[in-house]
């Protein structure tokens, strides 16, 4: 079963290629549109330019995906602690809860430019907006699965004269892990998206730098280099998150968020 | 006091208390801020009152271009989620290709439309579109697929026809999952359509606001449409949680509760 999904995963991979090899070929030969180039041009002249340019485009990657993935350790472990002060305390729960919600129906990113305004500093603000981003995702999840923890399990644990603190590291934490990954994989492209996003605010450097340059710039081989590298990095990002699940919880099964319960 | 009371008076005392110690400057002292970097809650609402009609109509035209998306995007979705039920075996991978969708960057998908489209609400709805795809067509899939057991084996026993299955039980199956998607869609159509905003051909909309009002250092009018979009966000929202609660009357995830 498992290696059947690889195959047809990767005969729709080749499909996708092909769509876009042949879409760039009616945009540029069959409609003569003059803007062929910029609208889509072909994926293997996009290959060859990321090839060609992997040196600086890896570079300003970095930059963008370091700054992203501090922020989303520094957000997702305040995410993490506020959610085991509102399990611990009610009234934590209280104040922070209805925030939580409403945090989660407005557009977050929306922020980033303010932010950018009062940080002033380029690094700081990707990992200050990367974290925020992180922060809510993990918090809201985290605290639901400790919540879903069944009440006989912790009554055992109460019979046995477990304390709080072991209660939390062999019970809680562990039966936590499957939502807290919930959150993280929600988060890991969205952080990666407000690095970027700041990139193109006004930074010296990254790839979302590289990708406005190349814009105004008319360098339209560079500007969907670039494009395609944004979009591995969010990528890469969430098959990160993926990795670290399947190292750390082993004995969920690859079913995703929402199923069973 | 009771606990009901109890639930609603610590948020808002705690929000009350977060924006009277914003109002008194401490933060400015924390952070080390200039009065002109963050305007106090006063200058944010006095702004918003004196250019209400302005910012309500940059409000209509980012909700008017990301509700657009947001229904074209659920729409192709959903179409993908059925197209990969009737062809479960190479459905799903196509599903997952879909779902890779998600982790493009909204800022690098952005220029692209830009490229596509020439005005600043096609390349808004352009966005959105994409963005709001794949959430819908993976939650609509599971809806349609993940049937109680021996629901299928039953209507098989009938002779039901293929379109009976679909409307009867697949169909309604589906429709807490589409909600989900719905909510998830709503926020992030939000997000996608202002951060379009930002980089579009756009002279209007909240990420327009947002943007403009910064490069002229007009930071009390820049919160003023955050504070307007995310109230917004929070309308539309509810207005999504109530539809499901109307429609999904029957389900068990309503009535539990």
């Amino acid at each position: 079963m498992k290696t059947n999904l690889w195959g047809v995963g990767l005969v729709w991979l080749v499909a996708v290629a092909l769509a876009w090899e042949w879409g760039a070929h009616l945009l540029a030969v069959e409609f003569h549109d003059p803007m062929a180039g910029s609208k889509l041009p072909y994926l293997h002249a996009v290959v060859s330019t990321m090839v060609e340019n992997s040196g600086v485009l890896f570079e300003a990657a970095e930059v963008t995906f370091t700054q992203a993935a501090i922020g989303f350790a520094m957000g997702g472990l305040i995410g993490y602690v506020l959610a085991i002060l509102m399990s611990v305390s009610r009234t934590v729960e209280r104040i922070a809860f209805p925030y939580l919600i409403v945090s989660q129906m407005i557009p977050v990113l929306g922020l980033a430019p303010i932010v950018f305004n009062l940080v002033r500093d380029m690094n700081a603000s990707r990992m200050v907006i990367a974290a925020y981003i992180t922060f809510f995702p993990v918090a809201a999840n985290t605290l639901a699965g400790f919540k879903s923890v069944d009440d006989e399990k912790r009554t055992l644990m109460h019979s046995y004269a477990a304390g709080r603190t072991t209660t939390y590291l062999k019970l809680m934490m562990p039966f936590a892990l499957p939502p807290l990954f919930a959150g993280l994989k929600i988060a890991a492209p969205l952080s990666v998206t407000a690095s970027i996003l700041v990139d193109m605010l006004g930074s010296k450097n990254g790839i979302g730098v590289k990708l406005l340059y190349a814009l105004y710039g008319g360098n339209m081989d560079i500007f969907w280099a670039s494009v395609v590298t944004s979009a591995l990095l969010g990528v890469a990002s969430y098959l990160a998150v993926l990795g670290a699940e399947k190292l750390v919880v082993p004995w969920e099964t690859a079913s995703g968020p929402g199923d069973g319960r | 006091m009771t606990d009901r009371l109890k639930n609603f008076l610590w948020p808002l005392g705690f929000g009350a208390a977060f924006l009277g110690v914003w109002q008194m400057g401490w933060f400015h002292a924390l952070l080390g801020l200039a009065p002109f970097q963050l305007p106090v809650p006063t200058e944010i609402v006095e702004s918003l009152t004196l250019h209400l009609a302005k910012t309500l109509d940059d409000c209509a035209v980012t909700v008017s271009g990301a509700l657009a998306g947001l229904v074209l995007g659920s729409a192709l979705g959903f179409l993908a989620a059925v197209v990969a039920t009737m062809f479960p075996k190479w459905g799903y991978g196509g599903l997952i290709v879909i779902s890779a969708l998600n982790a493009v960057p909204i800022v690098a998908l952005s220029p692209i439309m830009n490229r596509w489209f020439s005005t600043g609400m096609e390349q808004k709805i352009g966005v959105v579109t994409v963005v709001t795809m794949a959430a819908m067509a993976i939650n609509a899939y599971r809806g349609l697929t993940s049937l109680r057991p021996f629901s299928l084996d039953l209507m098989k026993s009938y002779a039901a026809p293929g379109s009976a299955v679909f409307f009867q039980l697949r169909l309604p199956n589906s429709l807490p999952g589409v909600f989900t998607a719905l909510k998830i869609n709503i926020t992030s159509a939000m997000i996608a359509a202002i951060v379009s905003e930002y980089f579009a051909a756009s002279t209007s909309g909240l990420g327009f606001g947002i943007k403009d009002n910064l490069r002229k250092a007009e930071m009390a009018m820049g919160w003023a449409y955050i504070t307007v979009a995310s109230v917004a966000g929070v309308i539309l929202f509810l207005v999504i949680a109530l539809i499901e609660k109307r429609v999904l009357r029957w389900h068990t995830s309503q009535t539990r509760g």
